[in-house]
């Protein structure tokens, strides 16, 4: 693999006009994968995924250098149930940008990889996304601006993809007092990929990011996000996560709460069947006063699925008056399921509100009974009670136009 | 309509029902009475088909072995449970669940299903007859719903899907006066040559408003007296001791 790796890498970088600088940054990322390679259990943070065993069994070579050319975009997968601005990626390369909708005075965009601040020390998966990134693209929303549309990232795979292993990144700047709906929307067709995202978001004082996650469609790859979101003060984060299509999913969200009245939200749902396994891990990291974060993750696994919730609150010691709330719960409706739930609080000041719940079990029979008794098959009773269950983590979405797609998008009608 | 013989149940390995036998014809109202552990609510459950009992014994509905009925083949089939305590489902508006019970129910009878609109007229309707909220149907399928909103919305159900076979298990327990009579009269507004109700009960003062055909006295498992609607009257003067 680490041969392979580094003739890619090699490959990569001469496709590629960097500055020394740059040059030398990827190299000292490469050399921080190549010593770690891909996390094991071994490590607290990967004990529920093991990583190296999933890419192990599932793709038989490792390459990393895709240089096939742009692909024609297929616009049938473009939403048609609101207007919005796009950006698509395809196998990794940005195929297309429409922000017609904007003043595009007020939106930066910059693709020079020489631009990219890499994220130092996070992980193994994130100096190989730094070491190796072909296409990268920052956006920096301009003081004042909120943008008319939500912005859809179409994140598209295609057969046409070469390489096993695809790396992109992209970083949103929101300076003061902007904001930005963003939904990012998986579309995969191609086969047994392992795709590493990072996704960096500086949220400046008072902008507000509301960042809507969903990947809806079965599909065999195996994914890895990283998000990192930085607040100034009074900022918001708004996350919503939906977790159903691909087969293995890690999603990673590191949120520095770093100003004062600064609040982050981040509920999601996990719905998996046959062996799917995703996992969400979250470190709040509360490094001011009177922040704010709240977690509400609903998992429902069927057949022999695996979810996986780790939450972790940190409240420094100058974080006073912090209120941090996370919840789990999960719904297990078959004996081979499992879900790993694992809050962590680490609070080292002393007039904080924090607090964690999680449960897990299956359907309640007479609840089933008595939707039967009215008539409705096992099935029809099943699936009520399972939206009924999720509806609430949805209900969290303060965006209407995109609660209504995501609740279409689960079947649930008014 | 319904013909019970010899019916036994037994749930973990302890007889509840111990041979019972009745007979409910189009348009009549039977009320059963009994003490506390005589078995009314095993009755109610065993006819609507809930799992977890070990059914023995012959039940005609309609001419078919409805022990053979899936739950809710039952339902489709007219037979309705309003129950003793309803379950409170978070996450389902009412309507909607309301909607689809009925339209589940007509696809099983081969008719035309409700469309949003239609839907709504009709259960408007219903809800003014029944004197209840309409701002209610709005919310969680009973969830936060007081003692006697969730036993109106039983009746409201009732009277939405028209059943054949009523089944009313202790629907007059944590009724207020008001909220009794209010469901009493939409039980009778329901009463018809071809509808028939099974009225189960500890007191007799549901009966002052729903004039039951027939009484039934069950203790045990089993019917020991049954009568015309002047037993109800008996029973509450001189108790269920006097039959055991």
């Amino acid at each position: 693999m680490i041969e392979q790796l580094k003739i890619d890498f090699d490959k990569i970088n001469e496709s590629l006009k960097l500055s020394s600088k740059s040059l030398e940054l990827r190299k000292q990322n490469l050399n921080q994968f190549v010593e770690n390679g891909f996390p094991n259990k071994r490590l607290e943070d990967w004990k529920f995924s093991d990583l190296n065993q999933i890419i192990t069994s599932n793709i038989k070579n490792l390459s990393f250098y895709n240089n096939t050319t742009q692909t024609e975009i297929d616009e049938s997968i473009f939403i048609k149930n609101f207007k919005h601005n796009k950006i698509v990626f395809i196998n990794g390369e940005i195929s297309g940008v429409d922000l017609s909708y904007e003043d595009e005075a007020k939106i930066i965009l910059t693709k020079d990889l020489d631009h990219n601040q890499s994220l130092k020390e996070v992980n193994p998966l994130v100096s190989l996304n730094n070491a190796l990134i072909l296409t990268y693209i920052k956006m920096t929303i301009k003081e004042s601006y909120s943008l008319n549309k939500p912005l859809i990232i179409y994140n598209v795979t295609t057969k046409d993809l070469k390489s096993t292993v695809l790396n992109f990144k992209i970083e949103i700047i929101l300076e003061k007092n902007s904001s930005l709906k963003l939904v990012s929307l998986s579309s995969d067709s191609s086969e047994d990929n392992f795709i590493n995202i990072v996704q960096n978001f500086n949220i400046e004082k008072d902008a507000v990011l509301k960042n809507y996650q969903i990947d809806n469609k079965q599909n065999s790859n195996i994914k890895y996000f990283y998000n990192n979101i930085n607040l100034e003060k009074n900022s918001v984060s708004e996350n919503f996560i939906f977790s159903m299509g691909s087969k293995f999913i890690k999603n990673e969200i590191n949120c520095n709460l770093n100003e004062q009245y600064s609040s982050a939200f981040i509920n999601g749902i996990i719905k998996l069947k046959d062996s799917q396994h995703h996992e969400i891990k979250t470190n709040i990291n509360h490094f001011a006063e009177n922040t704010k974060s709240h977690q509400l993750i609903k998992s429902v696994l069927n057949d022999k699925a695996k979810g996986i919730y780790q939450g972790k609150i940190y409240v420094d010691t100058k974080a006073q008056k912090t209120n941090g709330y996370q919840l789990s719960k999960a719904l297990l409706l078959d004996d081979k399921t499992e879900f790993n739930g694992k809050p962590e609080l680490e609070i080292y000041a002393d007039d904080v509100k924090c607090s964690h719940g999680s449960t897990s079990g299956n359907l309640d029979e007479d609840s089933i009974f008595y939707l039967m008794s009215r008539g409705l098959s096992n099935q029809q009773s099943k699936e009520l009670l399972i939206n009924g269950f999720l509806l609430d983590a949805v209900e969290k979405i303060t965006d209407l136009e995109i609660k209504n797609f995501i609740r279409d998008m689960m079947g649930i009608t008014e | 309509m319904l013909e019970i013989k010899n019916l036994k149940a037994e749930i973990n390995k302890k007889e509840i029902l111990k041979g019972l036998n009745l007979e409910i014809k189009p348009g009549e109202v039977h009320a059963i009475m009994g003490p506390n552990g005589s078995g009314k609510s095993t009755l109610s459950n065993v006819l609507s088909g809930k799992k977890g009992y070990d059914v023995s014994g012959d039940v005609k509905y309609l001419n078919e072995n409805l022990l053979d009925l899936e739950i809710e083949e039952r339902a489709h089939k007219g037979i309705f449970l309003a129950f003793q305590y309803p379950l409170e489902i978070p996450g389902v508006n009412t309507n909607i669940f309301l909607k689809t019970s009925l339209n589940a129910i007509k696809k099983a009878k081969n008719e035309k299903q409700l469309d949003a609109i239609e839907f709504l007229k009709l259960v408007k309707q219903k809800a003014l007859e029944l004197k209840f909220d309409e701002k209610i149907l709005s919310r969680q399928l009973n969830v936060g719903f007081s003692g006697g909103e969730k036993k109106k919305n039983e009746i409201l159900q009732m009277s939405i899907l028209n059943p054949k076979l009523s089944i009313l298990d202790e629907t007059d327990s944590g009724l207020d006066i008001d909220a009794l009579k209010i469901v009493s009269e939409g039980v009778n507004a329901l009463r018809s040559k071809e509808s028939s109700f099974l009225i189960i009960t500890h007191y007799q003062r549901l009966l002052d408003y729903i004039k039951p055909d027939f009484v039934h006295v069950l203790i045990d498992g089993q019917i020991v007296k049954s009568g015309g609607s002047e037993l109800a009257l008996e029973l509450e003067n001189k108790g269920y001791e006097s039959l055991s």
